[in-house]
């Protein structure tokens, strides 16, 4: 179901260059129009020195004239065919139908995947009008503001959700259709986390749960990389670790010379090691592993992991021991820092 | 108290200004003990033009501790990113003045860069996707504008007075000074509680801690004033904080606020 390979770099203009007719043509074309042009030469001597008389020359200048067109038809052919086919032809409309078809599945995979929080928004607000409508009729007393709140509050938490689907969508077709890489920007991590937190808190806390995060150094200071991607890489680890948390979800930040790092922990279950090998798979969930029904799409990590390859680092799994007896795990995402080479390098050291 | 003097005001930029996003915004900050003001033309068909100026003399007017600027005004060509030239303008007057700037989604990240490169790298402005829950929009001005509020409350029923160095416990309208919680106690929880109200969930390292200790060993010292304040404050309150109520020890990296439910 998922299609795979980079369409992107797939160019109907390479396969054209090698086909092995068009050089022959060309070759062919030349020959008849040097033909045509030994006719043409020819013809007034061979013409006297055979004939004698203006009629014996009339033959090879007929075959001169027909040569010269027949040449120069066919090296326009052959020129002219490489531009033609440039135009639309089977080749880029299969790629078409290649890019296309990958599109419908996205929009296939998010249609019924946004589709789920959509539902359960839908689901909580018929329940609070309901709620509503049998307050008024006097079913239940009076209007409880507590539960009220609940609901809406529910309703609200679906927000996350939504949004971090929205940004998936936004950066698979990126993937798709790699732009010209940018440049590293000075990116302060600490805040690029507490901005998750942000958004995460409410969510955590209304399943019971925790996040606590720490730097290590506390003065973190300055990395030099892209903060979107840093952003959705570590929204997608977190939105899986309040998932699957018992209640405390950690995250920390250490850093080396020329490398930081980012590790998301929860006190859950953790990924079995039979499935470590497929959580980073497009589409993968342990659903799928057990040719049930999936619940959600298995794209998060997938994700991750093909940013924090294409920003020159890893995202990987580790084993937690220290922590107790559970098997947690521990996502860790290592990025480079691109420290600016300190003054008085030369030019040769700045990579 | 100097609340009203201290009380900090906001002004909001939006063409959208009586939309129900905008207005969740404006009652979260109420709430924060903020003064809103809007921009609101005075015509009723405007252009972007009008907001810029209003907005640039409600600045002059106003001097708001902070602005909350959206990126768009209406739908058409020229005032669609109308909101990122009246950025501009105050960046050039107010250099100081901190500036939370909504932005459209989908061209989030990108546009941000486009914009930041503009502007000088300690210009006091952030960037915040319009669908952020006001939650967000107010811990990210809690940040930006940088200072503690003379009292942090947290949770229902405790609050700290920083400027008279007293920590209360509400009950319906009558507040309780917790008498024990004086010197290096006050001064841990005080901390803990700025950290916590900027940036909570954020774990202050025990090296941030260890100024507020005296003997040999600052970490068990520590241990043992942390013990204290939840006692005092517990005993205020009816309650025994456990091992993983208000203040909780992360991992032995240091501790962090976790209000009582
Ligand atoms: N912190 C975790 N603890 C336990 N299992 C996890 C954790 N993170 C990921 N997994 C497992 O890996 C699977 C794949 O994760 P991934 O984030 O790729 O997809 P998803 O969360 O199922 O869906 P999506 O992120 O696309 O909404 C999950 O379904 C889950 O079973
Ligand atoms: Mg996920």
């Amino acid at each position: 179901m998922y299609a795979t390979g980079a369409i992107a770099s797939r160019r109907p203009n390479d396969m054209l260059r090698h086909i092995p007719a068009l050089s022959i043509a060309k070759f062919t074309g030349l020959l008849i129009l040097a033909a045509a042009i030994a006719c043409f030469v020819l013809a007034p001597i061979i013409g006297e020195a055979l004939f004698a008389s203006i009629w014996g020359v009339e033959p090879l200048t007929y075959i001169g004239a027909a040569l010269l067109t027949i040449g120069l038809a066919v090296l326009l052919f052959a020129f002219a065919l490489p531009q033609a086919l440039r135009r639309p032809s089977k080749q880029s409309q299969r790629d078409m139908q290649d890019w296309s078809s990958v599109t419908q599945q996205y929009f296939e995979l998010f249609d019924h995947d946004l589709g789920r929080p959509l539902r359960r928004i839908l689901g909580k607000e018929r329940e609070l009008r309901a709620y509503l409508r049998a307050a008024e009729n006097g079913a239940n007393g009076h209007i409880d503001i507590e539960e009220v709140t609940e609901l809406l509050d529910e309703i609200e938490m679906q927000a996350p959700n939504f949004r971090l689907m929205m940004s998936n969508i936004r950066v698979l077709i990126q993937l798709e259709a790699p732009n010209a890489s940018l440049e590293p920007q000075p990116v302060e991590v600490p805040e690029v986390v507490r901005r998750i937190i942000d958004r995460y808190n409410p969510v955590a806390a209304e399943a019971n749960k925790s996040i606590s995060w720490w730097a290590e150094p506390s003065e973190f200071g300055i990395v030099y990389s892209d903060s979107a991607a840093i952003e959705h890489i570590v929204t997608n680890l977190v939105d899986n670790a309040v998932r699957f948390a018992n209640s405390q979800v950690h995250v920390w930040l250490t850093r080396e010379d020329d490398r930081f790092s980012i590790h998301v922990w929860d006190d859950g279950e953790g990924v079995s090691s039979h499935y470590r090998p497929h959580v980073f798979d497009r589409g993968w969930t342990p659903a799928v592993a057990r040719r049930e029904e999936k619940t959600s799409s298995g794209l998060g990590l997938y994700i991750a992991y093909t940013l924090s390859i294409g920003y020159g680092g890893d995202l990987t799994i580790e084993n937690d021991t220290t922590s107790g007896p559970n098997d947690h795990t521990t996502f860790v995402l290592t990025l480079p820092s691109h420290q600016p080479a300190p003054a008085g390098a030369t030019a040769g050291e700045i990579s | 108290m100097t609340e009203s003097r201290l009380q900090r005001s906001i002004l909001i930029v939006d063409d959208e200004w009586d939309s129900k996003v905008v207005r969740s915004v404006r009652k979260r900050l109420d709430e924060e003990g903020w003064r809103t003001n809007v921009v609101v033309p005075f015509d009723f068909i405007v252009s972007g033009d009008d907001f810029e100026a209003e907005a640039l003399y409600a600045i002059e007017e106003d001097r708001p501790d902070g602005v909350v600027l959206d990126v768009r005004f209406g739908e058409h060509g020229s005032d669609r990113f109308k909101g990122l030239a009246i950025l501009q303008k105050i960046v050039e007057h107010h250099p100081q003045l901190p500036v939370l700037m909504f932005t459209q989604y989908w061209k989030g990240p990108d546009r941000e860069i486009a914009v930041r490169g503009t502007l000088k790298w300690d210009a006091q402005v952030d960037f915040i996707d319009k669908f952020a829950s006001p939650e967000e929009v107010v811990m990210r001005l809690r940040r930006l504008m940088g200072t503690t509020p003379d009292t942090i409350r947290i949770g229902d029923r405790i609050s700290i007075d920083n400027a008279n160095e007293v920590v209360y416990v509400h009950d319906a309208d009558k507040a309780t000074p917790v008498t024990e919680l004086h010197g290096l106690r006050f001064d841990i929880l005080q901390e803990l509680a700025s950290t916590w109200y900027s940036s909570p969930g954020e774990v202050v390292p025990f090296a941030k801690l260890m100024r507020y200790t005296e003997g040999e060993d600052p970490r068990a010292s520590i241990r043992v004033r942390i013990r204290e304040i939840k006692v005092a404050i517990g005993k205020a309150m009816g309650v025994q904080f456990g091992a993983g109520d208000l203040i909780i020890n992360v991992r032995d990296r240091g501790y962090r606020l976790a209000p009582p439910e």
